[in-house]
């Protein structure tokens, strides 16, 4: 009688064609995309977990304090968050006043400007990487703090330039004009008017910069060793050595900090504010 | 436009110098860099030698069309896919297409390293599709690591949330009014989506066909980790060819890679001057 719950028939006699299909699309959906990560979550929380059990033989903390005993790889948790949030500071300071320029005046070679983030996209990263190593090696920049640094800033850049470009230009120029007409500064202005209607996609921009930062791993393996071992560094170095249920430990704190931050801006990413980082303004 | 005085114009170039000056510095700088040495034989002197290794080794050439090949299933999977689901959660206003519409956007923001281990542990030999087959009395194993198969479906992974976010807001666009006014004078649904909605987003799924391109005809991190040893994709090709000091081939297969993203680049770059253009006229 039970059994009869597992034959598709009925489940479709019951919630009609159109319904099973919408159900059967987010069964595939929810299973492709979060089958996986739940089930390191899951591998994450196993104390034993051996063949051929589906499930682990024994829930419990015990990979969390193996990871965190780990000194090398607690440093790099570390020094990942460091690191991001250099990154994304100077990404901000350096990014957003060029942005502003190209979302507000018409000059010869703006468009030219705007296609050579694109254009440094197309160039594949690991070749400007190695590049970049060569001349880090003459000037003494390999395996330091501003060597890694500028990898990083690399990784962001067109996302950090176009998303706020397009957030200044949804700005209405009359919301300005009327701030300045009313007495206010330039700088008043800026942070009082433009700067909080632009705020969303300049947020977003942000997130992902830090996000890149955190994930950035090509580069730091290149030009960051043997010096600077940030998370996803010593990822590549779990992956091959350590047991799954470590691995898992250190995969979800790898990923803890982008589900939280995911989680705070819900409000601002749509895909309406996304995509306007792929579009040249 | 705001007016413009010498004072603004010091004050332009003031607040773009940085940027450029970084971007010039660390991505034209390095690009040039690799463009000359791409023409040097191992002693620096003109040759074409590396290009016609790449275009003549029978290793190398198969290294090429793999990582053609898989950057064009990829497109191909990734957009086909993506409109689907992008069409479904524009157009039905069920419980389920909000459910989805609301946790679509995740793998966007999962660290490649994290989503490739955990597919790993799923689909390896030991991993979880293995031992719930066991519980049958099965032995499956997906046989999904080290070959196109896994790094296909890694790149899907990566890229269907990436392109259907790109194409719901390009879909969010066309007014409701436009697709019913068609639907009242008797078009079909097949008609109403050819005549109608495919030309207002193709755009939007040209620049994400330009993006899939670019980031997968280069990648690195998925075909390194679960992709087979021969034949390699040229991400990993690449760097192979770097830690052998071989520097001169690997500026040449850097420009090679720079070479098939620079024509998605131009196609992108041409239909948004053309857009350009059509709104020039349109007012």
């Amino acid at each position: 009688m039970y059994m009869s719950y597992l034959n598709p028939k009925r489940w479709v006699h019951m919630m009609g064609r159109k319904k099973f299909g919408e159900f059967l699309v987010l069964a595939a959906f929810m299973l492709f995309f979060y089958g996986p990560l739940l089930h390191m979550f899951m591998l994450a929380f196993a104390n034993k977990y051996e063949m051929p059990g589906v499930l682990p033989q024994e829930f419990g903390f015990q990979w969390w304090r193996y990871v965190l005993a780990q000194p090398t790889l607690v440093s790099s948790i570390v020094l990942s968050f460091t690191i991001a949030l250099i990154t994304t500071a100077l990404s901000l300071l350096i990014c957003i006043p060029a942005a502003y320029v190209l979302a507000r005046y018409e000059f010869p070679g703006r468009k030219l400007v705007m296609f050579s983030f694109l254009l440094g996209n197309a160039f594949p990263k690991i070749g400007i990487y190695a590049s970049m190593g060569i001349i880090f090696y003459r000037i003494g920049l390999m395996g330091t703090l501003p060597g890694v640094l500028i990898v990083h800033l690399l990784g962001g850049m067109m996302l950090m330039i176009w998303m706020p470009t397009n957030a200044f230009k949804s700005v209405p120029r009359q919301q300005e004009e009327a701030a300045r007409d009313i007495g206010a500064g330039p700088i008043r202005t800026f942070f009082y008017v433009t700067l909080p209607m632009a705020w969303p996609g300049i947020a977003v921009a942000s997130m992902f910069t830090f996000i890149g930062s955190l994930g950035e791993n090509q580069g730091t393996l290149l030009v960051g060793l043997p010096n600077y071992r940030t998370m996803p560094v010593e990822m590549y170095g779990v992956i091959l050595d350590y047991p799954a249920t470590a691995g898992a430990v250190f995969a979800l704190i790898l990923l803890i900090p982008n589900v939280l931050l995911l989680f705070l801006m819900r409000k601002y990413v749509g895909p309406e504010t996304l995509s306007k980082g792929f579009k040249m303004g | 436009m705001i007016k413009k005085t010498w004072k603004t114009n010091v004050l332009i170039a003031c607040m773009l110098l940085p940027a450029l000056i970084l971007a010039l510095g660390i991505i034209l700088v390095p690009m040039i860099n690799v463009f000359i040495q791409s023409f040097q034989d191992g002693s620096g002197n003109f040759s074409l030698e590396q290009y016609y290794f790449l275009f003549t080794d029978k290793l190398a050439l198969q290294n090429l069309w793999y990582t053609v090949w898989i950057t064009v299933v990829t497109v191909a999977g990734a957009i086909t896919i993506s409109y689907l689901l992008a069409l479904y959660l524009r157009f039905s206003d069920s419980k389920i297409s909000k459910v989805i519409s609301t946790v679509y956007l995740l793998p966007r923001f999962v660290p490649h390293l994290v989503a490739i281990y955990a597919m790993m542990t799923v689909v390896r030999d030991s991993g979880f599709l293995n031992r719930l087959s066991q519980v049958f009395g099965y032995n499956f194993k997906p046989g999904l690591l080290y070959n196109a198969k896994g790094i296909i479906m890694m790149n899907l992974w990566f890229n269907i949330a990436f392109a259907t976010m790109i194409i719901v807001a390009a879909l969010a666009g066309i007014p409701d009014s436009i697709i019913e006014s068609s639907r009242d004078v008797g078009a079909g649904r097949i008609y109403t989506f050819f005549k109608m909605v495919l030309p207002l987003s193709i755009k939007d799924v040209l620049v994400a066909m330009t993006f899939i391109f670019m980031s997968n005809i280069s990648s690195f991190t998925t075909p390194y980790i679960i992709g087979p040893n021969h034949p390699k994709m040229f991400g990993v090709y690449l760097r192979d060819q770097f830690s052998k000091m071989r520097y001169e081939r690997a500026a040449a297969v850097s420009v090679l890679i720079f070479a098939f993203s620079s024509i998605s680049a131009i196609v992108y770059l041409y239909t948004n001057l053309k857009e350009k253009e059509w709104e020039k006229t349109g007012l």
